[in-house]
């Protein structure tokens, strides 16, 4: 066997070094390429067909969350985030009430007592062409 | 390289640099090793988005198993941040921990304002009943007024009762009572010339909301909203290994018992004496400074009687505290010629509904009659029965207590004299 000269031999492993350093940086940029940032909370729900609720159903969603309620008005979501701090109020036979601090609401989801001061907020449902409903959780809807 | 420089020259040189380029190869990639090393230890970060502020943080990594702190305080809502500050996405401890307010206490009063203030939370308006910070810190149990004014005129640096200084400056721009008074001075022991008066400063501040705590992680809450509304399990309540992550109004005796029954001050030397029997029953656990009791006084807690005014202030300053302590035996029991004081709860907005709300002992409806005292507060775990007696659910024990009116009882004690000590002279058991 031929001995290595010096040289070479440090040739060779300054070599593997920084092929063995490329491999480690490569896959950190590849780490960092591939992160994710946490993602903004959904804004818009497709709720499904719109044949899915029938007139006088009150169905809720909690991933929004919100109650669906289909008069013969229409269609119209109303907020279950409490206007006080931000809790999810819990349905009962008289409307809404929340789990932190107490506030009520009606079925309409009109302050009845607080600490919360406002209404619970309603928001506008959009019927699809092709026969779903859409929930924009951006604008809040005037009450009638 | 020049062509005419000696071929040995040139291989040592070639040599040099191979030798160079080895050691910068090898340091490069124990740098990215050891970057890769550092980075695989730190935790893989738990991330909570609470819907109050809908930014994340990543406190749960290392605090998931801390429990919720309050029905009407849940993590999804608040998170950490919130109420205690630090840096959310920080992973590093010392780095998370650096901003945090008030160490282990964000409710101390030096930053309950940041932590537990805002309109809709602790710093709100007074009409609707949400200005507990206001009021708890120009409360005679944060100022300290009555004891200072007590000791200063004892020891005649000052001509009368009326209280100067605190514990910290404070004033009121809102005077609503007879005894309200619109400032008090920071209690500057180094002003004061008797010796008596500085051993109390020196001995007898620690023990008060707005006050510096003793040293010691065991006295780290007791100051602010914590001292009162933080507590561990019954009986754990020194130990330095508890985690008190809780928030209650449903307040033990033995909470109050760790200020109001801890020791007593001897005021020959004015120093603090500690406790040191160890009482085996709620009768001879309870407050002791007073040396009698009836039945109902160490039955009950603390807080079935005493109200919210009377322990976090009325939201002015006073000298001592018999002006904001009102709460008498008539106020539940009446007179021999006066039934006490009732309330029909009709509006959905009454304060008892949201008290009765955060401690749901019981299920208050509008219609029902409730005792309320001479300035209106309700006893809003008292019922008035249809037989004229009355109920009172304890508001920790969760027992119920039927008890009648003096009026047509053989009671002779006029209404005038219903400071305990007249009750006592005939209800009090035997110690």
């Amino acid at each position: 066997m031929t001995p290595i000269s010096r040289r070479n031999f440090l040739k060779i492993a300054a070599t593997s070094l920084l092929t063995a350093s490329g491999a480690v940086g490569l896959g950190g940029l590849l780490r960092f390429i591939a992160y994710q940032s946490e993602q903004a909370p959904a804004i818009e729900f497709d709720l499904g067909p719109a044949a899915n609720y029938p007139i006088g159903s009150r169905t809720i969603h909690p991933n929004i969350p919100a109650v669906l309620i289909h008069t013969e008005s229409g269609f119209s979501a109303i907020s279950l985030v409490c206007t006080h701090l931000g809790c999810t109020v819990e349905t009962k036979d008289s409307g809404f009430s929340c789990p932190c601090h107490g506030s009520t609401y009606s079925k309409e989801g009109r302050l009845l007592s607080g600490p919360a001061v406002e209404d619970l907020d309603v928001w506008p449902v959009e019927l699809k062409d092709n026969g779903r409903l859409l929930v924009r959780k951006t604008i809040v809807q005037p009450r009638g | 390289m020049p062509a005419n420089q000696p071929s040995a020259l040139r291989h040592a040189q070639d040599n040099t640099f191979d030798f160079r380029l080895f050691v910068a190869a090898g340091l490069l990639l124990f740098s990215l090793a050891f970057s890769g090393w550092v980075n695989s230890r730190t935790p893989k970060p738990l991330s909570l988005t609470p819907s109050l502020t809908g930014q994340p943080e990543y406190c749960l990594t290392c605090h998931a198993d801390l429990p919720e702190i309050s029905p009407a305080h849940p993590v999804q809502v608040f998170g950490c941040v919130t109420c205690h500050g630090g840096e959310r996405l920080a992973l590093d401890a010392d780095m998370a921990h650096s901003s945090i307010r008030g160490g282990a206490n964000p409710s101390d009063l030096t930053v309950v304002s940041q932590s537990c203030g805002g309109e809709k939370c602790h710093s709100g308006a007074a009409a609707a009943g949400r200005d507990h910070i206001q009021r708890v810190q120009t409360s005679l149990q944060s100022t300290y007024a009555g004891a200072i004014a007590t000791i200063r005129f004892t020891f005649g640096a000052q001509p009368d009762l009326t209280a100067r200084l605190a514990i910290a400056a404070v004033a009121d721009d809102r005077i609503e009572t007879e005894t309200g008074l619109s400032a008090l001075a920071v209690f500057d022991t180094s002003t004061e010339d008797n010796p008596s008066i500085q051993k109390f400063s020196q001995n007898c501040l620690a023990c008060h909301l707005n006050a510096a705590p003793r040293e010691g992680q065991t006295y780290a809450r007791y100051t602010g909203c914590a001292s009162c509304h933080a507590f561990a399990p019954a009986g754990a309540w020194n130990s330095q290994q508890t985690p008190i992550h809780t928030l209650s109004t449903a307040i033990p005796y033995s909470q109050c018992n760790t200020c109001h029954n801890r020791g007593n001050y001897d005021l020959r030397t004015m120093t603090f004496v500690e406790r040191s029997d160890q009482p085996a029953d709620r009768l001879h656990n309870y407050y002791q400074p007073i040396a009698q009791f009836t039945r109902c006084e160490y039955s009950l807690d603390c807080v079935d009687c005493h109200t919210r005014i009377e322990t976090m202030g009325d939201g002015d300053l006073h000298s001592n505290k018999k002006e904001i302590q009102y709460i008498q035996c008539k106020t539940c029991h009446g007179t021999p010629t006066e039934l006490p004081l009732t309330k029909t709860l009709s509006e959905l907005d009454d304060i008892a509904f949201r008290q009765a709300f955060l401690n749901p002992i019981l299920v208050l409806k509008a219609g029902e009659v409730i005792l309320v005292t001479e300035q209106g507060e309700p006893l809003w775990n008292t019922r008035v029965l249809k037989d004229g007696t009355y109920q009172m659910i304890g508001k920790v024990t969760k027992q119920v207590f039927t008890f009648r009116p003096v009026k047509g009882s053989a009671c002779t004690q006029t209404g005038a004299n219903q400071a305990s000590a007249y009750c006592h002279q005939c209800h009090a058991v035997k110690r």
